[in-house]
């Protein structure tokens, strides 16, 4: 008895799960895939990673304060083009930046307004936004050729290189650091985690939870325009369907770090780890010589084994690790029949 | 009470019931449109403008009737594109590898009712929230479809008969092998929807899953059922987009989940369960295809499509809850 709970404490713990797949999996890999744990290697697939990164951030602001948000993909691409097709014209690299960020957030603010709003179905609002961004960069890339830009300092925003690791590196880590102290420490992150946990408590003790909603989406919407700036940057050429997927990916992400999709349970670095944990494996996969139009299979099958090995671990750890297990299966059982 | 008053009140009761008509709306927009094309528009109303748009209709009338009924049970399946072209690569493929035609559509259509399958069980049996089970099922369907055909469209397996089951070849004068399919599934669901325990348990658990588990209902087999019943239309959608591209690129289904979405939810259908026709689906499908159709007439890009598409989704997604707004307004207005 004192084992298993010893045990169930260890499980319960944020993050131990994900973690320890994650060492296991490197593990696996570089003993399978010689070139596995060259730095280089590593370097290159995290930068290539770094735009999932942001946005997985602002996704997690919004699916802990119980939404979601599937146009952060195509937004991001969209914000890619606007700033890239900025910056061709000949405007300094700060005004592409603005651009870019400014696409993001007002696509973030059109889901939250037509959602905290006019009340409608974040899921269906966010879908449509999707579309409504991936036709928009259709258009945009139809009508210009965004081939790239001759503006070198445009380029450096991602490119430059400091201690080792580039740029992109690096803003990615302060964004990921900045908005993991706003969530966790800040009154904001804590009123985006009453409204997740339950709307009308948290509207009874005093939350505006319409207006934290409102918040969320639009730093979704603006770190996807940023992610887009980096992508832009970086690749220096936009085409059309770019970054297209990528919220299938973010949303895998966040599901394999523990992050649940009721609202309210979560945190930003753990979402990193599913990140991790997802692009390690893209990875390994490729070096072990596995046909890369695999991965969204394996994308789409991480979703479906994230949530159901969350879903377990959850319950394992309310039946086990307190006192009070008849309450919480009640409960638990209610949730099954209501969802 | 006199024979007058009665008479008075059944036309009144005709009246009422057309204008209290869920879908009187967009039928009276839709039939405005067509008159305003049909006089400004020369080219809209010739027979094969006409017959485009009734072909282009036919997709998105079979995963619409499919989302109608997931939607009625309260669920949503995001993965009918997916499933369509996953459908669509079996039957075109095994075709081409020289099984009869028959065997092939037969392996097509139980694929799509296993995928649906999958997705309940899923759903139901492990508590996966719906939308993230069948958004994993699109990923993995696009997945196996672009692994298994490498990227490379799929050619080869077109023959005469497939030519009449895309609706490219008529039988007689303007009627065609998908139009007939179309309006036999409609009857066919839209009695079972009305007529059957069957249906009558499918609103039951889309109003209130907890009343209808109290009442007995089978909530899990329901649910399950529902997610089989779209998976099956968009195995036969797959198959009729097959005969009327006649190539399968990849990546064919991306986006149809959203047109089914919308053709649903412009035909009545509601994303919180228990509401929904099948008639509803026929006017939500016809209405997306009418608005592509006038964007190309009218001289707009095709690129605009997904702008459009996204657009109608969301503006029927508000009208929608205005609607209901307004109704329960006017209840509330009748009762006092």
């Amino acid at each position: 008895m004192r084992n298993q709970s010893k045990f169930s404490k260890l499980i319960s713990i944020e993050g131990v799960v994900i973690l320890t797949a994650f060492v296991l999996m490197v593990i696996f890999f570089s003993l399978k895939a010689d070139s596995f744990l060259i730095p280089d290697s590593i370097r290159y697939y995290i930068n290539e990673a770094v735009p999932i990164f942001i946005i997985i951030v602002g996704l997690t602001f919004v699916i802990i304060a119980g939404g979601i948000d599937l146009s952060i993909g195509s937004v991001l691409g969209l914000s890619a083009g606007t700033s890239l097709m900025v910056s061709m014209w000949g405007w300094p690299f700060w005004v592409a930046v603005i651009v870019g960020v400014s696409t993001g957030l007002a696509f973030g603010l059109l889901n939250a307004v037509i959602i905290t709003i006019f009340k409608v179905n974040d899921f269906i609002v966010t879908l449509g936004t999707l579309y409504i961004a991936a036709g928009s960069l259709t258009v945009l890339t139809d009508k210009v050729q965004l081939t790239g830009t001759e503006d070198a300092s445009f380029q450096r925003i991602s490119d430059l290189s400091f201690l080792g690791l580039t740029s992109s590196i690096w803003i990615a880590i302060v964004i990921i650091v900045v908005f993991e102290l706003v969530l966790l420490k800040s009154p904001f992150g804590r009123r985006i985690f009453a409204t997740g946990i339950g709307e009308v408590p948290a509207l009874i003790s005093g939350i505006n939870t319409q207006r934290t909603k409102f918040v969320a989406y639009l730093i979704s919407g603006g770190l996807a325009g940023f992610g887009g700036v980096l992508l832009a940057s970086h690749l220096n050429s936009v085409q059309s369907g770019l970054a297209g997927g990528y919220e299938l990916t973010a949303i895998a992400s966040a599901v394999l770090g523990g992050i649940s999709l009721a609202g309210g349970r979560g945190s930003v670095w753990r979402a990193i780890v599913g990140a991790l944990f997802l692009t390690t494996l893209n990875q390994g996969l490729l070096l072990m010589g596995i046909d890369p139009l695999i991965f969204q299979i394996v994308t789409g099958l991480c979703i479906l084994i994230g949530v159901i090995v969350d879903r377990g671990v959850y319950k394992f750890t309310l039946t086990f690790s307190t006192q009070t297990r008849e309450v919480n299966s009640r409960s638990r059982d209610g949730e099954v029949v209501s969802s | 009470m006199t024979p007058n008053s009665a008479v008075d009140n059944s036309s009144n009761s005709l009246r009422n019931r057309v204008l209290q008509d869920p879908s009187f709306g967009i039928v009276s927009l839709l039939i405005t449109v067509i008159i305003a094309m049909t006089i400004l528009e020369p080219s809209f109303a010739t027979s094969g403008n006409v017959t485009n748009i009734i072909n282009a209709m036919m997709t998105v009338s079979f995963l619409a009737i499919g989302m109608t009924v997931v939607l009625i049970a309260g669920g949503l399946d995001l993965s009918v594109g997916s499933t369509m072209a996953v459908t669509a690569g079996v039957a075109g493929k095994f075709i081409a590898y020289g099984m009869p035609m028959g065997v092939a559509f037969m392996w097509s259509l139980a694929i799509g009712v296993g995928i649906g399958l999958i997705n309940g069980l899923l759903i139901t049996k492990l508590g996966i929230p719906d939308f993230i089970a069948t958004l994993a099922m699109l990923g993995i369907g696009q997945g196996v479809i672009l692994f298994w055909t490498q990227g490379v469209p799929i050619l080869g397996y077109m023959n005469d008969a497939y030519y009449y089951i895309g609706g490219l070849e008529k039988i007689v004068g303007p009627i065609s092998v998908p139009m007939i399919v179309v309006v036999v599934i409609s009857v066919v669901m839209a009695i079972v929807l009305k007529r059957t325990k069957f249906g009558l348990e499918l609103y039951a658990v889309g109003s209130s899953p907890i009343s209808a588990r109290n009442a007995g209902v089978n909530t899990h087999a329901i649910k399950i059922s529902a997610y089989a019943i779209s998976g099956l239309f968009a195995a036969v959608a797959g198959i009729h987009i097959a005969g009327r591209t006649t190539t399968i690129p990849p990546l064919i289904g991306k986006g149809y989940e959203i047109s089914a979405i919308a053709a649903a939810v412009i035909g009545g259908a509601s994303l919180l369960g228990g509401k929904g026709r099948i008639i509803g689906a026929l006017i939500g499908a016809l209405t997306l295809t009418l608005t592509r159709n006038i964007i190309n007439l009218i001289g707009i890009e095709s690129s605009w499509q997904a702008i459009v598409t996204g657009s109608v989704l969301i503006a029927a997604v508000l009208a929608n809850r205005a609607s209901a707004g307004f109704s329960r307004k006017r209840l509330r207005r009748m009762n006092t």
